[in-house]
């Protein structure tokens, strides 16, 4: 019998949990189902400004493949039981690997992490959840393959399923994950499995190079939302260039960031720069080289003007650190550099090529970063105040100077109100802008934890009032983001929900959704 | 090798491939010739600690965390 201390899934009685862990072992194996709290401890470290209870899981599950997957969905759906699937569980400032809603049981994907095919001539990857970056780039590099995939920060020990499932973004020309996955399994609530796309027919080959197949196409629907769990995800892969030129721009001032956007725009929409460029504040750079927040500033409130200035002096760091490459042969990168050495020149920024870049820890991390090499360079965010806190504070805007300006300002304004610091960056689409700002405060603080939350609150409020929505956002604000994007949309989420999910027995809750 | 479930070759791997990328990267602080008792290293990794994230026994297995304590605590190869 559990204990009556334990959290347990909402509306599940302690003798019907108990029947629900016994069939579950029966699946998969008494070793894959933890209850023991002890044991659960991995799965309850978040980020997040809310106490640790809130996101406490009742139970880990770890299936072997999608047949004990459909198995444990019987379970689920016969006692009413929610399960919240993770695949490599590394959403590390969007709530880590904890549930949505506290009692949930943790679905943990990490063991289905078989690389299932990569096709070298149509460049092409299809990949189990649990599969990691650093595996699959150990794969390719093993198989000798020239081929790249694009990454996040957390590469290393974070996945492309997990990652594409919450539209994470990279930094190659590849950057926007889900545009570039193609083809997804997903086993719905009622254990059938589903294949999008062209995979959907039987003998096809075509799975993973065409990716809308006939009818509606589904594959979105599957995204940041709760309708199935993803079992396998196809992805396109990028041919390894003859010649990667990578560069950073500096610029001295923060109001740079108006003619920065409006430069580098055209270049981008004409994809003479194809990547997900970034356009990096001092702040995000400092914590990264590494610096100490505590070596500039140990007052109260958010650190001033003037030691973001010291900084930049000390350590060459622009206000703005533009990262960018080339990539292409070297005849056509060099007839493109001209163009970059124009704008630089024509607005103020200081060029550093990767030759010049030598011993920067900041660059080398961006640089690879480029190349969808794996790292962990950007956890030095982490140590800037420390204390384990971060949640992502991420709006989308519009590629334009004046709306990049304003957005700024507008945060800086009201994360100074809470004594946090803008540590933020634009990670640059043809046409959009993630406005990536990383609220980091000291967890262990009580006082800066209750700070942090109401600090978001208002960030998230004032954006909305202006029209600015987040693309992504950590569990603990799943309710109050999705609420910001009216209701409509989330009337046609619940109808869905209801279709697919009677029971509601998958991840309720997350982004906003459920019964 | 990574391609396991959370299984690695031995504590030398695991090191070179998750825990080398922070510390030995100033991201994290080195732990190489400390002397850190292996207890403590295996649950900082499975509870976390503050900037550090935890890591669950599907990434890690129980017996390659327990090697890489040991390699770490008493000085042995690590990649």
């Amino acid at each position: 019998m559990v204990s009556k201390s334990k959290a347990l899934p909402k509306g599940v009685s302690a003798a019907d949990f108990d029947k629900v862990v016994r069939e579950i072992r029966a699946i998969v194996g008494d070793e894959h189902v933890v209850v023991d709290e002890d044991k659960l401890a991995p799965y309850r470290k978040i980020m997040m400004p809310v106490p640790d209870e809130q996101h406490e899981l009742s139970a880990s599950v770890t299936p072997d493949g999608v047949e004990q997957i459909q198995r444990i969905m019987k379970v689920a759906n016969k006692y009413r039981v929610p399960v919240y699937p993770i695949s490599t569980g590394k959403n590390l400032g969007y709530g880590s690997a904890a549930p949505v809603q506290r009692g949930q049981i943790v679905m943990d994907l990490r063991r289905m992490n078989r690389i299932i095919e990569v096709d070298p001539e149509l460049c092409t990857a299809l990949v189990e959840p649990g599969v990691t970056y650093q595996q699959l780039y150990d794969y390719l590099q093993e198989h000798k393959l020239p081929l790249w995939f694009s990454c996040p920060a957390p590469s290393a020990i974070a996945g492309p399923v997990g990652n594409m499932v919450d539209r994470g973004v990279g930094y190659t020309p590849y950057g926007e994950h889900f545009m570039f996955s193609c083809g997804m399994e997903v086993v719905l609530a009622d254990g059938q499995v589903l294949r999008t796309g062209m995979g959907a027919m039987e003998n096809s080959n075509t799975w993973q190079v065409f990716k809308w197949g006939y009818g509606p196409t589904l594959d979105g629907m599957f995204t940041q939302s709760n309708y199935g769990v993803v079992t396998k995800m196809g992805m396109w892969l990028m041919p390894a260039p003859p010649d990667f030129r990578p560069f950073c721009i500096q610029y001295p001032n923060e109001a740079d960031i108006t003619k920065i956007v409006e430069a580098l725009r055209p270049l981008r929409i004409a994809m003479v720069i194809p990547n997900a460029v970034v356009i990096a504040h001092t702040l995000w750079e400092a914590p990264c080289t590494p610096v100490k927040r505590a070596d500039y500033y140990t007052g109260p409130g958010a650190i001033p003007d003037e030691a973001v200035k010291k900084i930049q002096a000390d350590h060459n760091i622009g206000a703005w650190n533009v990262y960018a490459g080339l990539y292409g042969t070297k005849e056509t990168n060099d007839a493109n550099w001209k163009i970059i050495e124009a704008v630089a020149a024509g607005t103020g920024g200081k060029i550093i090529t990767q030759e010049a870049s030598k011993g920067s820890q900041a660059l080398q991390y961006r640089f690879d970063l480029m190349k969808g090499k794996p790292n962990l360079g950007e956890f030095g965010l982490y140590n800037w105040r420390g204390g384990g806190g971060s949640i992502w504070f991420a709006p989308v805007s519009q590629a334009k100077g004046a709306e990049t300006l304003k957005q700024m300002q507008m945060a800086k304004t009201i994360l100074a109100k809470y004594g946090f610091d803008y540590v933020g960056e634009f990670i640059v689409g043809w046409r959009d802008m993630h406005h990536v700002i990383d609220l980091l405060y000291d967890r262990s603080n009580p006082e800066q934890m209750q700070k942090a939350y109401a600090c978001y609150d208002e960030l998230l409020h004032t954006f909305a009032k202006e029209g600015y929505g987040m693309y992504r956002a950590n569990t603990a604000f799943a309710e109050k983001v999705a609420a910001t994007y009216g209701p409509v949309k989330r009337d046609v989420e619940k109808r869905l929900k209801k279709a697919l999910d009677p029971n509601n027995i998958i991840a309720p809750g997350r982004c906003g959704i459920s019964l | 090798g990574s391609a396991g479930a959370g299984q690695w070759r031995d504590g030398a791997e695991l090191y070179q491939k998750v825990c080398g990328h922070c510390h030995e990267a100033n991201v994290g602080p080195v732990l190489k010739g400390r002397g850190l008792p292996p207890e403590y290293i295996q649950r900082v990794v499975r509870m976390g600690n503050r900037a550090m994230p935890a890591f669950r026994p599907t990434e890690i297995d129980d017996a390659t965390l327990a090697d890489v304590a040991r390699r770490i605590s008493t000085g042995a190869v690590l990649a």
